[in-house]
């Protein structure tokens, strides 16, 4: 895979106060990557020295072909438009301002809008527009010049349930043939259209990789095993000097550092008199690794 | 001046779609017409308001139309223009206030480009604000009272848009360079309390743009002293070229203040 953008030991202080605090990371050519961790973690800032908005402290933002500006699409988080321009004279403005030729621009406005679903509506003004409306708009003037780096900030995050699932769609299709880097904190969105995953905390890439490898890392094997009724449960808890813990019929074992381990593990099972209904490994969601890394000291 | 064309048609749309073509020449055509008429009505209006005295004589003064239209000029500049500087003294702290500056300057466009187009378009409204003030003022004066030279008349009323060009350049370079406002704060000082300190020592500084709207109407008059006319003029046009560079580079620089 070609690298198309390299950031490097990229820093943004704030009247002294650390916000982004020297990251690294490449974004390979047709890939997307999710920018995740909690409220204040530096986020947005990281997007906006992408978009070379915000100047960065320290470090730099380098992308290997070409002009930074000129190749990138830009979702701000709660995008605002001219009122009193329709959705066609905004696209089409946007199209031009990246150098698409007059007469190619509002072909393009059009099939854009078009393809992010507001083809009746390309000639209302905008001050008309629904939040959803807005966030397709926004969708259409970053997508327009087909910019090879996408940077959405919190692309679903303000829309129901139908308008997130109809976004997330759109963005799939992207996926195709743009780069994608946005950031979430919906950690479902992320699972579902993700090559790569990086975890900032407190300004700091904390952990960074593909989503296998990170679920690798944090992968600790726990089991749950489903007995017959609550007692049976309950009894081989006591039986197996508390390996784990009960819940109704269910018994949920964590082992950490190896113990218990398997061995003991199905020792105590083999000598359990009652039949056992299902004994499963659980694999971490991206939630539960998402807890621990903000956590984590 | 990269998308220079396209800023400009995006400019020109929102001020005429905002009505700013219409109501703002509405109002510098009202008061244009205010002096003419009501200094050639005051003695009707008085009779009709009643309570004068029996016998009360009052002498009005012969008013020659360069003298109304003097009266309406006073009324562009103080009413007048603080209706087209409060209008446009967010044009772009307000635009980088409420976020939607940030989807034009993530794009490869020229802050000079983007300055410019809005200072074009300012100008045209002012242009044809000004324009509607001094036809209704001229209209009625040369009604009521009598004819001008259309040659100094035409001097005058450029005279008087350099002026204004000063103006709107100074209040776009503060919207550029504060928060809206501060920015309101800045170009009111600048340009009202520059007007009063013109007043008051105006008689030994005869070189500056807050002269030029006075220089104007003495033009018409015939008694300008030329050499202070066109260094007045000279000046103008520096400070306002220097007031749309400051500009366009705290426009620049302020770029990272839109909210994202």
């Amino acid at each position: 895979m070609t690298t198309l953008l390299q950031v490097t030991s990229l820093t943004k202080q704030f009247a002294g106060k650390v916000v982004v605090d020297g990251i690294d990371f490449t974004l390979a050519e047709n890939t997307s990557t999710a920018l995740i961790g909690p409220n204040g973690a530096g986020k947005t800032t990281t997007l906006s020295m992408l978009t070379g908005l915000l100047k960065p402290t320290y470090g730099s933002v380098k992308m290997m072909e070409g002009d930074l500006r000129a190749n990138i699409g830009f979702l701000p988080q709660f995008p605002q438009f001219h009122p009193w321009l329709s959705a066609l004279e905004f696209t089409e403005m946007a199209a031009k301002l990246n150098g698409v030729p007059a007469k190619k621009a509002k072909v393009e406005a059009q099939k854009t809008l078009e393809f992010v679903g507001l083809g009746n509506d390309v000639n209302k003004k905008i001050a008309t527009f629904s939040g959803g409306m807005k966030q397709r708009l926004g969708i259409s003037q970053a997508i327009v010049h087909k910019p090879k780096l996408l940077l959405l900030d919190e692309p679903v995050s303000a829309l129901d349930p139908v308008g997130r699932r109809e976004v997330l769609d759109l963005l799939k299709d992207l996926q195709q043939e743009t780069t994608i880097l946005y950031s979430t904190h919906i950690l479902n969105d992320a699972e579902e259209m993700t090559d790569q995953l990086l975890f900032l905390r407190d300004g700091k890439l904390v952990e960074y990789g593909t989503l296998h490898e990170v679920r690798e890392r944090f992968d600790e094997p726990n089991y749950v095993v489903e007995f017959n009724t609550e007692k049976e449960a309950e009894q081989f808890i006591l039986q197996s000097e508390h390996i784990g813990k009960a819940k109704g019929r269910y018994v949920y074992i964590e082992i950490i550092d190896e113990k218990p381990s398997m061995q003991e593990l199905l020792h105590h099972l083999s000598k359990f008199p009652y039949k056992i209904r299902k004994v499963a490994r659980q694999t971490a969601s991206l939630e539960e690794i998402f807890m621990k890394v903000a956590r984590k000291i | 001046m990269r998308g220079f064309n396209v800023l400009l048609q995006k400019e020109f749309r929102e001020a005429w779609r905002s009505w700013k073509f219409l109501w703002i020449p509405l109002v510098f055509a009202l008061l244009g017409m205010s002096d003419p008429l009501t200094n050639y009505y005051m003695m009707d209006i008085l009779n009709a308001v009643g309570n004068i005295p029996e016998g009360f004589e009052m002498l009005l003064p012969e008013l020659m139309p360069v003298d109304l239209l003097q009266a309406s000029i006073g009324q562009f500049q103080t009413i007048g223009l603080l209706v087209l500087m409060a209008t446009f003294v967010g044009n772009i702290s307000k635009e980088r206030a409420s976020g939607m500056a940030t989807l034009l300057y993530v794009r490869p466009i020229s802050f000079g480009a983007y300055f410019m187009s809005k200072f074009i378009v300012m100008s045209t409204v002012g242009f044809v604000s000004i324009l509607a003030g001094f036809a209704a003022s001229i209209y009625y004066t040369v009604v009521l009272y009598g004819t001008f030279e259309i040659g100094s008349l035409v001097a005058s009323f450029f005279t008087y848009f350099s002026w204004l060009l000063f103006v709107l350049a100074v209040t776009l370079m503060m919207s550029a360079t504060f928060k809206t406002i501060v920015a309101t704060s800045c170009a009111f000082i600048v340009i009202f309390m520059g007007q009063m300190i013109n007043a008051i020592v105006g008689t030994f500084w005869t070189v500056s743009p807050w002269k030029l709207p006075l220089y104007g109407v003495q033009l018409i008059r015939g008694t300008m002293e030329m050499s202070d006319f066109w260094w007045s003029l000279m000046m103008t046009i520096i400070l306002t070229i220097v007031c749309i560079s400051i500009g366009t580079f705290t426009m620049k620089k302020n770029a990272s203040m839109t909210k994202i």
